[in-house]
């Protein structure tokens, strides 16, 4: 040990002693810096997430008797009736349903104006997409029942469409899935076109150009470079839109009118309406692992694709 | 002559109404095979020109015509030519072989001919080794070629190419440089090259034009632009340069250029010397062209030339060249020679410049000329 | 429930979360205040909304000037369910003094041991209320009574539709209201419908599901917004499910736009308790609002604003509100819904609406 000490130079003299000593203090030191300012963080997710997400999974062993009685136990039996009743199967199936068409179609609509945003040289490019994402300033109850509004009996859609003589009886536009999927792909706009606008990064009008000075019509410049180069952004939106279409509550609610029933409305039944936590406990539960999977799955096939 | 390949008629951009037009009446000839050289300082109009020829910008007015068929307001992808951006532009989805084919695969060429005409193109830039790679994985040099192979692979009409070498360090733009040129003249490929270094121009190009606020000074040979300057700008912006102004005095006698002059000047008040320049100019008042490097300086005055007598201003020297400045009136002139072992001039000694009188050029104008 | 989506998200969270905490944890601690039948804070948990106005218009807002050392501080809920929710919550060390909720559920928070019992001693009013709203047990009794009504449009219906059978008109299809189960509006219909198909509900709902099916289709909304007397009023729906109370109220608002009736086959009573809460920290103050409330003066001037029918016997209410209130004197048709039954049968009835009902 001595002789490889003395063979090398630099650890063998005093400075080069000190200078490594004092690099692996200042390591040390950045090292604690960095996990301090993580404890803020880790203590209140621990605090706001893992642990209620830790006595949710406990809560949902338990029993539940009618009004609210939580019966201490541990028992499977909560997660036997979701997983046996093709009741629950339908309401799983159709929360799916509700969150890839939203996402797609919020992806649709959200998509022209994402590009646009992005490959825009306009002076009031700021403004167009400050008035983008503006409807997030508002909340989604407030949006949702102006969707009420506008899709009612006596809405605005249906009394122009009427007073334009295209039909004859109102179309029923709320209290159903359209509805619903109306409303949420319009409140999920935002979030799409900020998520697509921050994964357009690899998009630039001069691959465009490269591509039609390679002979590429508008069409096949859209198809071959465009589209490609994009669907980075076009994944991470579908993915937050599937997330939080699925999860939402607010909306199926008050847009759904009592018919729609999803995973979400179904767990707040389960909580407010009948008390019974072990239950929406095992349902939440449910929620978070199919979807946990779900997603996970995807995320492997969007980087497989090379998204 | 044979017909043009690319001719360009009064071609005008004007990106906003209001603003002074980038590009201003610009007309140009290229014939076939030639590779020239848009060369000009910053922001005088060279990408806008190459960008109309291109098809990506839309003209404000003028034509521009391929193998004498008007292509103005044909769109891009139907024009057919090969461009190479400053950067790059390749593909980032798509591998280096994908980027090559993706020409051939717009004009629907087959299959196997696309496989071998790629495999042709990535030989010819010695990248053949590469063709599975990702475009990011590689060196800007290498990215450079791919580019150029991309554009090259669909024969195109017209090579256009705007600043390729610029992203390069100047070691690989050496060696770009030549390969660039030898492509181009295997392939003979018709090309337009955008650059502001004018050694990039004089060495490759078989024409330059040099561009100044939108619109060419002169086209033509590198020869020809520093040798013949037409203007002041020209001189200028070409090689070093000293302007005197002088009165151009009695033509004695045909120069050994076609159609040169060999002329009487003087310079006022400091003596009359020898100049060549175009016929007629007996009598003007015209700046007269000298680079440093024929520019002889010496200390000792000469029984036998006539000489400008001044005083050493500023030394300068790298070894291989000494560069002295030396007032005359209020002049200041640029000398440069080959050292010597000799002892070298002191700041405030007095100097004796000389030049042969071809080598001193007598510019045709003092105005801007317009380029036929 | 829902999934964290990003880091950005949590934190943001985190740190609301973590307010929230704050907050809640400064909450419970003033309850050591003093307590004395004069004197103290009581803290009542009660419905939220037009409820919540009139409530403390009518009765809080004059109990206050009669015990000015008394501060009332109301947690309002949106049903029954959520303030027995709050209640289990804060069992063995509880912040609420007072409960006013649905019968149905106060039964069950009784056997949760989740209230006290009264006596009148303690609530000398508690003998003004009439022997049938008294609690068998010594529980909180009866406070106000109302009923499920049909509320509609009127200028749909000059006169008021006198039977149930009026929701399967297919004249009205697509532009009915129900609230599905759990709301006491659905269950009621259930138990309704059963009746009326001849059917003993308690045993079988066989037929009344068969007839709610032909139903269903011309429900406009299952969960009508802003509430089920909105609808009417905007127009949404033109005939639908609701309570008497709030619809007289409401049919004032909307100058008699909408209306609300009693059809012939009967209905079911929405009742509500008051209740002292077990342990409470304010126990003597809150017998003395729990007194008031059950006083005569009390229940008038409620009956008068929101016309839920008085529990006490001395109650004196004015003709023109003592015919909008619910009769509780027998001369109205009641289907009764019995609060043990309805515990169990919650359940069973939303699971049965969901699966085969709404679809
Ligand atoms: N999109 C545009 N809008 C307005 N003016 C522009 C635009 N693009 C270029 N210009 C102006 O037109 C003139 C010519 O620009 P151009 O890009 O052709 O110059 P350049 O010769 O290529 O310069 P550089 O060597 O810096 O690339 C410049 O004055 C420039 O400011
Ligand atoms: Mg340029």
């Amino acid at each position: 040990m001595t002789t490889i000490t003395t063979e090398n130079p630099v650890p063998g003299t005093r400075e080069g002693l000190e200078s490594g000593v004092l690099e692996a203090a200042a390591n040390k030191r950045r090292k604690r810096t960095y996990l301090a300012l993580l404890i803020p963080g880790i203590l209140g997710l621990l605090v706001s997430f893992v642990f209620p997400l830790l006595y949710m999974v406990r809560m949902s062993f338990n029993e539940g008797a009618p009004d609210g009685v939580v019966i201490d136990t541990f028992t499977f039996q909560t997660y036997i009736k979701p997983l046996t009743d093709p009741y629950y199967w339908r309401v799983t199936l159709d929360t799916f349903r509700m969150g890839l068409t939203v996402g797609v179609l919020c992806l649709v609509v959200s998509y022209p104006i994402a590009l646009f945003l992005v490959r825009s040289t306009s002076k009031y490019k700021g403004l167009l997409l400050a008035i983008a994402i503006a409807p997030l300033l508002t909340s989604a109850v407030v949006r949702t029942y102006g969707w009420m509004v506008i899709l009612g009996t006596n809405g605005l859609v249906n009394t122009s469409l009427e007073s334009m003589g295209l039909i004859g009886s109102p179309l029923k536009l709320t209290n159903n899935m359209t509805g619903v999927t109306i409303g949420l792909v319009e409140i999920f706009m935002p979030y799409a076109i900020l998520a697509m606008i921050s994964g357009f990064g690899r998009l630039s009008p001069q691959l465009e150009e490269a591509a039609g000075s390679l002979g590429a019509s508008k069409f096949k410049v859209f198809m071959r470079v465009t589209l490609p180069l994009s669907l980075p952004g076009v994944f991470t939106a579908f993915l937050l839109v599937f997330v939080m279409a699925i999860s939402t509550f607010i909306t199926p609610r008050l847009l759904g009118g009592g018919s729609v029933q999803v995973l979400a409305t179904e767990i707040y039944d389960q909580t407010t309406g009948l008390l019974n936590w072990p239950f929406a406990a095992a349902l939440s539960v449910i929620l978070l692992v199919l979807f946990g999977t779900i997603i996970a799955i995807y995320q492997r096939i969007v980087q497989k694709i090379g998204g | 002559m044979t017909e043009s390949k690319l001719s360009i008629v009064d071609l005008t951009k004007k990106y906003a109404a209001g603003l002074a037009p980038a590009v201003d009446r610009l007309n140009m000839e290229v014939e076939e095979g030639h590779l020239v050289a848009l060369l000009g300082p910053s922001g005088c109009g060279k990408t806008t020109t190459l960008r109309m020829v291109a098809g990506l910008m839309d003209p404000t007015a003028g034509s521009i015509m391929v193998d004498g068929r008007e292509i103005t307001q044909e769109p891009v992808n139907k024009r057919g030519m090969g461009m190479v951006f400053q950067s790059y532009a390749l593909f980032p989805h798509m591998n280096v072989e994908q980027n090559v084919a993706f020409g051939l695969q717009m004009r629907q060429v087959p299959k196997a001919e696309q496989k071998a005409r790629v495999a042709e193109a990535l030989d010819m830039v010695q990248l053949g080794h590469l063709g599975k790679r990702a475009t990011k994985a590689l060196s800007g040099g290498q990215q450079q070629r791919i580019a150029l192979a991309r554009a090259l692979v669909v024969e195109p009409t017209l090579l256009l190419l705007d600043e390729p070498l610029s992203n390069l360090d100047a070691k690989l733009r050496d060696t770009m440089r030549t390969e660039i040129r030898s492509i181009q003249q295997r392939t003979r490929a018709t090309t337009l090259f955008v650059t502001h270094d004018q050694d990039e121009a004089l060495d490759m190009a078989d024409r330059i034009a040099v561009m100044n606020g939108g619109l060419i000074e002169q086209f033509g040979s590198p020869i020809d632009v520093y040798e013949r300057p037409r203007t002041h700008f020209v001189a200028n912006f070409i090689g070093q340069a000293n302007f005197l102004t002088i009165t151009v005095g009695e033509d004695v006698g045909p120069a050994s250029a076609a159609g040169e002059r060999n002329y009487k000047i003087e310079v006022p008040g400091l003596g009359h010397f020898g100049a060549v320049g175009a016929s007629g100019l007996t009598g003007r008042s015209l700046p007269v062209l000298i680079r440093p490097h024929r520019l002889r300086a010496s200390l000792q005055p000469s029984a036998s030339v006539q000489e400008l007598k001044g005083t050493v201003e500023q030394v300068s020297y790298t070894g291989d060249t000494l560069s002295i400045a030396v007032r005359v009136g209020d002049e200041v002139l640029q000398s440069q020679l080959h050292t010597t072992s000799g002892s070298l001039p002191h700041t405030g000694d007095t100097a004796f410049l000389s030049w042969d009188p071809e080598h001193a050029y007598i510019l045709p104008e003092h105005a801007k000329a317009v380029a036929a | 429930m829902k999934k964290s989506i990003k880091g950005k998200i949590a934190a943001a969270v985190t740190v609301s979360a973590m307010a929230l905490a704050l907050a809640s944890c400064s909450g419970p601690g003033n309850a050591a205040g003093g307590d004395s039948p004069t004197s103290g804070e009581v803290s009542l948990i009660a419905y939220s909304g037009v409820w919540q106005d009139q409530y403390n218009a009518a009765v809080i807002e004059p109990f206050k000037a009669k015990y000015p050392d008394i501060k009332i501080t109301y947690s309002s809920k949106r049903s029954s369910a959520e303030m027995l929710s709050a209640l289990q919550g804060q069992k063995g060390k509880p912040s609420t003094d007072v409960a006013i909720m649905d019968n149905s559920v106060s039964t069950s928070g009784n056997k949760q041991g989740l209230f006290e019992k009264i006596d009148a001693a303690g609530v000398p009013n508690l003998a003004n209320v009439a022997d049938e709203f008294q609690n068998k047990e010594g529980f909180g009794p009866v406070v106000m009574l109302d009923a499920i009504g049909l509320v509609y449009d009127t200028a749909t219906f000059p006169t008021p539709p006198e039977s149930w059978n009026v929701l399967w008109d297919p004249a009205y299809a697509g532009k009915i209201n129900v609230n599905a189960p759990p709301s006491l509006l659905g269950l009621s219909l259930t138990a309704i419908t059963s009746k009326m198909e001849g059917e003993d509900y308690t045993k079988s709902i066989d037929k009344a599901v068969a007839r709610l099916q032909e139903l269903a289709p011309a429900v406009q909304t299952f969960a009508p917004n802003p509430d089920e007397y909105q609808s009417i009023i905007t127009g949404q729906t033109v005939l639908g499910l609701g309570q008497n109370a709030r619809g007289q109220f409401y049919s004032d608002q909307s100058n008699k736009k909408m209306g609300v009736t009693f059809p012939k086959e009967g209905t079911v009573y929405q009742i509500n308790t008051i209740n002292l809460v077990k342990d409470a920290p304010h126990s003597a103050a809150a017998k003395t609002f729990i007194d008031y409330a059950l006083s005569a003066e009390a229940q008038a001037a409620f009956a008068e604003k929101l016309f839920y029918a008085p529990s006490v016997t001395n109650a004196k209410l004015p003709d023109d509100v003592k015919n909008r209130v619910v009769p509780t004197d027998g001369s109205l048709n009641i289907v009764p819904l019995d609060v043990d039954f309805l515990s169990s049968a919650r359940d069973k009835w939303t699971d049965t609406w969901k699966r085969q009902i709404i679809k």
